[in-house]
C-alpha cells in the first residue's frame, strides 16, 4: 500500500476515536452502555460514509464495509429463517423432544407426518455437498421447479393476461360509463366525452401496436412493420416518462441519509 | 431413472398445481397448503448449502490470494459473530442456547448489529440510487437515434413538470406529463404485461411438459 | 335526607312515566322477510351456505322500521355435546402447553433456587411428568371428537325436535343475502358439518331488538365441496387452447417444418459479447437477479444460462455467477456444470464460478458492485427478476466499461436497463431468448404458439371492443357484458 493510504487510514482512525469519545459522552439513553452506544453510532456513520465513497472510486473503506455487510447479512437471514421456519413451523409438527428443547408448544395435528417429506427432500438437497451422490439433490429442485411453474402458470394467465384483455375493451363511440351517445353532444372540453373517446382510441391502438411489436415469427414489414415501429416508439416514450418520474424520488433517498449524518451523528440540525 | 425422475416430478407437481386451481374441494386445498409449506421448508435446507458456498468461496479467495482477499476475513468474522449472537441469549441471568420465536431474536448484540450495521448500510446503498440515476440521466442525454431521442424527450417533460422557473409554460409541461402517464404509458404497459403473461405461461408450460430442459442441465 | 327522598320519588315518577310512554308507543314489529332460500355456496371447499331472501315490505319503504336482519340456523342439541368435547380437547391442549413452558422455565433455574421457589420449581417439574399421560388423553379425546362429528348429519335429521334456533349472522337493512361460512376443521368452534340438513330463518329486526318478526323456515340444504370451480371456466378454456397450440406447433417443428423468427438485436449481441470477452481475456458476469426459483423470469434465466455456459465453455472464457437465492444457486451450479461437460470441457468447471452471496438485497448489490469494479468483466448479462438494484448494477457496469445485455419482466425496472445497457430484452423477449439462443426447432415451435395466442388476443380485443360498443349503442345487455367473460371469480 502507498504511504498516502496509511495517512488517510490514520486520519480516519483518529476521527473515529474522537467521534466515539464524544458520542459516548453525550449518550443519554439506557438501552446499552454509553461506550457501546458511542461506538455503534460512530460505526453506523463511518459505514454510511464508506459506502458513499464508492461513488468516487473503489477504496479500502468501501471494501471493508462491503465484506462486513455480506457476512453479517447472510448470517442475519440464516438465523431469521432458522427460527421462523424450522423452529416455528417444522419442529412443532415433527418432534415432541425437539419442540421441548426449543421451547415450542408441540402442535399435535393429524396430518403432521406429511412434514417429514420436505425434511427428506431437504436432506437430499444437502447431499449435493457430496460429489458422489450429489445428483439426488435434483429431485428436491425438481419438486420446487414443478410446483412453482404450475403455480405461476395459472397466476399469470389470470392476472397478466386475461384481466388485461378485459380492460382493453372500452367504449370507443361513447364516453366513459355515462351511457350517453357521443354524436348527440360533441364538445371540445378536456374533460368532455370527445376527449375521453380520443383517449380511449389512443390507448386501444397503442395496445395493438405494442402487441404487434412482440410478434416473433412474422417479418416486421409493410403495415405490420409500421405498426410494430409505432409500438416500439410508444414503449420508448413510456420508458422515458417512467425514468423521468423516478428521478425525484431517488434524490429524496439521498436526503434521508444526509439527515442521518447531520442530525443523528453530528447533531448539526435538530 | 436417474435422469428421468426429476422431469417426471416436475411434470407431476406442475400439473397438480394447475389443476388444483380449478378444484375448490377441501382435499385439493389441503394438498395445496402442504405443498407451499414444503417449498419454504426445503428453502431453509438450501440456505445451509448457500452459507456453505459463501464460506468455501471466501476461504478459497483467501487461499489463492485473489484481489481484495484480506477483506474476506471481515466477511467470515461478520458471519460467524452474527450466527453466534443469533443462537445465544441471556435469559434469566444465564447465557445459553435460549430462544423463543414468539419473543423475537433477543440477543442485544444481534439487535444492535442489525440496527447499527445492516440498516445504515442498506439505507445508504439504496440512497446511492440518487447518484446513479443522475449519471444514467447524463447517459440518456446523449441520444444516439430516434428511439433514444423519444425516450429523452419524454424523460425531460417528466422532469420539468414541477419546475417553478418555467413561468406560464409550466402548466403545459404538467399537463403533457400527466397525459404521458395516463395514455401512452397505460397502453404500453398493457401491451408489455400481456406479452409477459404469455411468455410466462409459455415458459411454465414448456418446463412442465419437458420441452425446455435447459434449467436442469438437460 | 329529605332531598334523597325527593330525588328518589322524582326518579321513580320519571321512570314510571317513561315506561308508560314506552308501553303506549311500543313500535309494532316490521313485516317479516319472505322467500328465504338457502343453497350450498358454489365453487368452494364446502362448509358454507348462501342464504337469500326478499326484503321486508317495511325495509326502506312502508313503515321503514327494519334496522337489521338476523339470520338463524336450527342447531341440534347434539351440536352442544360436540362443542363440549371440543372444549375439553382444547383444555387438555392448553394444559400441556402451560406445563411444558413452566417446566422449561423452572428446570433452568431449579439448581439456583431455595425455599418456596425451589418447591414451586420442583412442583412444576413433577407436574410436567403428567404430560405424556395428557398427550395420551388428547389422542383419545381426538378419536371421541372425530366419531362424534361423524354423527352430526344424523342429528340434523331430527328437526325440529331436540334443537334450537341460534343466530349465525346479522346484516344491515337493505341487504337480502348472507353467507354462513364455517370452518372446515372440526376442532375449530365454528365448524360447519357438510352433508347435514340445515334449516334457516331470517328475522326482520326493528330499532328495539325485541321488535322482530320471523320469516318462514327455508327448505333444508346441504353444504358440500365442489370438484370444479365454474367461475374459472374461461381460464380452463385458455389453458387447454394454449396447451393445444403449443403441442401442435411442437409436433409441426418435429416434422421438420421451417419456422421463421425475426432477428432480435439483444440475442445476436450475446454471441458477440462472449467472443469479445474471450478476445480481451476477461470474464463474463451473469446475474440471475433477485428472484427466487418461484419466479418464471428466473426459470427463463436458467434456460438462457444453460446456452450461455455452453458457449462460454467452448470459447474457454471465465464465467462468474453470484447468486442471491440458495435454491437458484443450486440449480445454476448444475446448469453450468452440465454446460461445461456438454462442451467437452468438464475439467474447466470450477466450484467457485457459481456461488451464493447473501439474501439481503443491498448486501448482494454491494458485493456484485465490487466484482464489477475489481474483476472488470468484459460482458455483464442481467437476466431475470430485478428490483431497485437494476440501476446500480447497470450504471456501475457501464462505468466499468462492460458490454451489458439485460432482460427482465419487471416493468418498473425496464426504463433503467434501457437507458444504461447496450441491449435490453423487453418483457416477453426474455422468455423467448432461450429458444432464440438454442435455435432448436422444438423451442422455436413454442414461439409460434405464443404468436398465435397473441393474434387471438388481438382478435378477442377487437371482437370484444365491437361487442361492447355495439352493445352500448344499441343497449343490448349481453353484448355489453362480453368483457365479463374475462373476469375471473376468485
Amino acid at each position: 500500500m502507498k504511504r498516502s493510504t496509511y495517512i488517510v487510514m490514520a486520519v480516519m482512525a483518529l476521527l473515529f476515536a474522537v467521534s466515539w469519545y464524544f458520542k459516548a459522552a453525550t449518550y443519554h439513553g439506557n438501552v446499552m452502555s454509553p461506550l457501546v452506544a458511542g461506538f455503534m453510532i460512530t460505526l453506523a456513520a463511518f459505514l454510511t460514509l464508506a459506502i458513499i465513497s464508492f461513488v468516487y472510486q473503489d477504496n479500502p473503506f468501501y471494501k471493508f464495509a462491503e465484506h462486513l455487510f455480506v457476512g453479517i447479512s447472510a448470517a442475519f437471514w440464516m438465523c431469521q429463517s432458522f427460527w421462523s421456519t424450522i423452529v416455528g413451523n417444522l419442529i412443532p409438527r415433527i418432534s415432541t423432544g425437539l419442540s421441548k428443547y426449543f421451547g415450542q408448544p408441540y402442535r399435535d395435528e393429524p396430518w403432521n407426518f406429511v412434514y417429514w417429506l420436505p425434511v427428506i427432500l431437504g436432506i437430499l438437497l444437502l447431499l449435493r455437498l457430496s460429489s458422489k451422490i450429489g445428483w439426488v439433490s435434483r429431485w428436491a429442485l425438481a419438486f420446487i421447479v414443478g410446483t412453482t411453474a404450475g403455480l405461476s402458470f395459472i397466476r399469470y394467465l389470470r392476472s397478466d393476461f386475461m384481466e388485461q384483455i378485459s380492460s382493453t375493451m372500452v367504449p370507443l363511440l361513447a364516453a366513459g360509463n355515462s351511457g350517453e351517445s357521443l354524436l348527440s353532444n360533441i364538445t371540445l372540453s378536456a374533460t368532455g366525452p370527445f376527449v375521453a373517446m380520443l383517449t380511449n382510441w389512443v390507448i386501444f391502438l397503442g395496445v395493438i401496436c405494442g402487441i404487434v411489436y412482440f410478434f416473433f415469427s412474422k417479418e416486421h414489414t409493410g403495415l405490420f412493420g409500421r405498426a410494430s415501429r409505432v409500438g416500439i416508439w410508444i414503449l420508448m416514450i413510456t420508458f422515458g416518462a417512467a425514468f423521468g418520474y423516478t428521478v425525484m424520488g431517488r434524490i429524496t433517498l439521498l436526503v434521508g441519509r444526509l439527515t442521518f449524518l447531520y442530525k443523528d451523528w453530528l447533531g448539526l440540525i435538530s | 431413472m436417474r435422469r428421468q425422475l426429476p422431469f417426471i416430478l416436475v411434470f407431476a407437481f406442475g400439473l397438480f398445481m394447475i389443476f388444483q386451481y380449478f378444484v375448490p374441494h377441501e382435499s385439493s386445498e389441503r394438498a395445496y397448503e402442504f405443498l407451499l409449506d414444503w417449498t419454504t421448508i426445503i428453502g431453509i435446507f438450501a440456505l445451509a448449502v448457500g452459507i456453505w458456498s459463501l464460506v468455501s468461496v471466501t476461504i478459497e479467495k483467501i487461499k489463492l490470494r485473489k484481489p481484495a482477499w484480506q477483506y474476506s476475513f471481515f466477511t467470515l468474522a461478520g458471519l460467524f459473530l452474527m450466527i453466534l449472537f443469533g443462537f445465544t441469549a441471556k435469559v434469566d441471568g444465564h447465557w445459553g442456547f435460549h430462544f423463543y420465536t414468539s419473543e423475537g431474536l433477543q440477543n442485544p448484540m444481534f439487535r444492535s448489529f442489525f440496527d447499527y450495521i445492516l440498516t445504515p448500510i442498506q439505507a445508504t446503498m439504496f440512497s446511492m440510487l440518487a447518484f446513479f440515476i443522475a449519471s444514467a440521466a447524463y447517459r440518456a442525454f446523449r441520444a444516439r437515434n430516434v428511439l433514444a431521442t423519444l425516450l429523452l424527450i419524454a424523460a425531460l417533460i417528466m422532469m420539468m413538470r414541477f419546475n417553478p422557473f418555467l413561468g406560464p409554460v409550466g402548466p403545459l409541461f404538467e399537463k403533457t406529463a400527466n397525459w404521458l402517464l395516463n395514455v401512452p404509458s397505460l397502453a404500453a404497459n398493457r401491451a408489455i404485461i400481456i406479452g409477459i403473461g404469455l411468455g410466462m405461461v409459455a415458459t411454465a408450460l414448456k418446463v412442465i411438459l419437458g420441452i425446455e430442459r435447459g434449467y436442469m442441465g438437460k | 335526607m329529605k332531598r334523597i327522598l325527593l330525588t328518589t320519588t322524582f326518579l321513580l315518577l320519571l321512570m314510571g312515566v317513561a315506561s308508560a310512554q314506552a308501553d303506549s308507543a311500543a313500535p309494532s314489529p316490521p313485516a317479516p322477510p319472505t322467500g328465504v332460500k338457502a343453497v350450498d355456496k358454489p365453487n368452494d371447499h364446502g362448509h358454507a351456505v348462501n342464504i337469500s331472501w326478499d326484503m321486508s315490505p317495511d325495509d326502506g319503504k312502508g313503515a321503514n322500521s327494519v334496522v337489521t336482519y338476523d339470520v338463524f340456523r336450527w342447531i341440534p342439541a347434539y351440536m352442544d355435546s360436540v362443542a363440549q368435547i371440543r372444549a375439553g380437547l382444547s383444555g387438555i391442549r392448553d394444559t400441556i402447553n402451560i406445563l411444558d413452558r413452566a417446566n422449561r422455565k423452572w428446570s433452568v433455574l431449579e439448581e439456583h433456587l431455595t425455599g418456596d421457589s425451589a418447591k414451586l420449581a420442583n412442583d412444576s417439574v413433577v407436574a410436567a411428568q403428567r404430560i405424556p399421560q395428557l398427550r395420551a388423553d388428547l389422542k383419545r379425546f381426538r378419536q371421541v371428537l372425530a366419531s362424534a362429528v361423524e354423527r352430526l348429519p344424523e342429528a340434523h335429521k331430527t328437526y325440529p325436535e331436540n334443537g334450537s334456533w341460534r343466530r349465525v349472522g346479522t346484516v344491515p337493512a337493505g341487504q337480502g343475502k348472507y353467507s354462513n361460512v364455517g370452518s372446515k376443521e372440526y376442532e375449530e368452534p365454528d365448524y360447519l358439518p357438510d352433508f347435514s340438513d340445515f334449516y334457516y330463518r331470517v328475522d326482520a329486526v326493528g330499532v328495539v331488538s325485541t321488535t322482530r318478526s320471523s320469516s318462514e323456515v327455508s327448505a333444508p340444504v346441504h353444504s358440500s365441496g365442489q370438484w370444479f370451480n365454474t367461475g374459472r371456466t374461461t381460464v380452463l378454456v385458455f389453458v387447454l387452447a394454449f396447451g393445444f397450440l403449443t403441442v401442435l406447433f411442437v409436433r409441426k417443428a418435429r416434422a421438420g417444418h421451417d419456422l421463421y423468427v425475426r432477428p432480435l438485436a439483444g440475442i445476436d449481441a450475446v454471441d458477440d459479447a462472449i467472443g469479445r470477452a474471450t478476445e480481451m481475456g476477461r470474464p463474463i458476469l451473469y446475474l440471475l437477479g433477485a428472484g427466487t426459483a418461484a419466479d418464471i423470469a428466473t426459470i427463463a434465466s436458467f434456460t438462457i444460462l444453460a446456452r450461455v455456459s455452453k458457449k462460454v465453455a467452448e470459447y474457454q472464457t471465465t464465467l462468474i455467477v453470484p447468486c442471491y437465492d440458495p435454491i437458484v444457486m443450486s440449480i445454476a451450479q448444475d446448469i453450468v456444470k452440465t454446460g461445461y461437460s456438454d462442451a467437452g470441457r468438464p475439467d474447466a468447471y470450477k466450484e467457485d464460478m457459481v456461488f451464493f452471496i447473501t439474501q439481503s438485497q443491498f448486501a448482494y448489490v454491494a458485493a456484485v458492485n465490487g466484482i464489477m469494479i475489481r474483476d472488470l468483466p468484459a460482458t455483464n448479462l442481467y437476466m431475470g427478476k430485478f428490483y431497485a438494484e437494476s440501476l446500480i448494477f447497470a450504471e456501475t457496469g457501464a462505468l466499468a466499461g462492460s458490454i451489458q445485455i439485460a432482460g427482465t419482466d419487471e416493468v418498473a425496472q425496464l426504463p433503467f436497463f434501457v437507458v444504461a445497457c447496450d441491449y435490453t430484452l423487453i418483457g416477453e423477449e426474455l422468455f423467448a431468448a432461450s429458444a432464440y439462443l438454442g435455435r432448436e426447432p422444438l423451442l422455436l415451435g413454442t414461439l409460434k404458439a405464443q404468436d398465435y395466442a397473441k393474434a387471438a388476443v388481438l382478435l378477442l380485443a377487437i371482437v370484444g371492443l365491437l361487442a361492447v360498443n355495439v352493445g352500448h349503442e344499441a343497449n343490448v345487455e349481453w353484448l355489453m357484458k362480453f368483457k365479463e367473460l374475462f373476469k375471473v371469480i376468485d
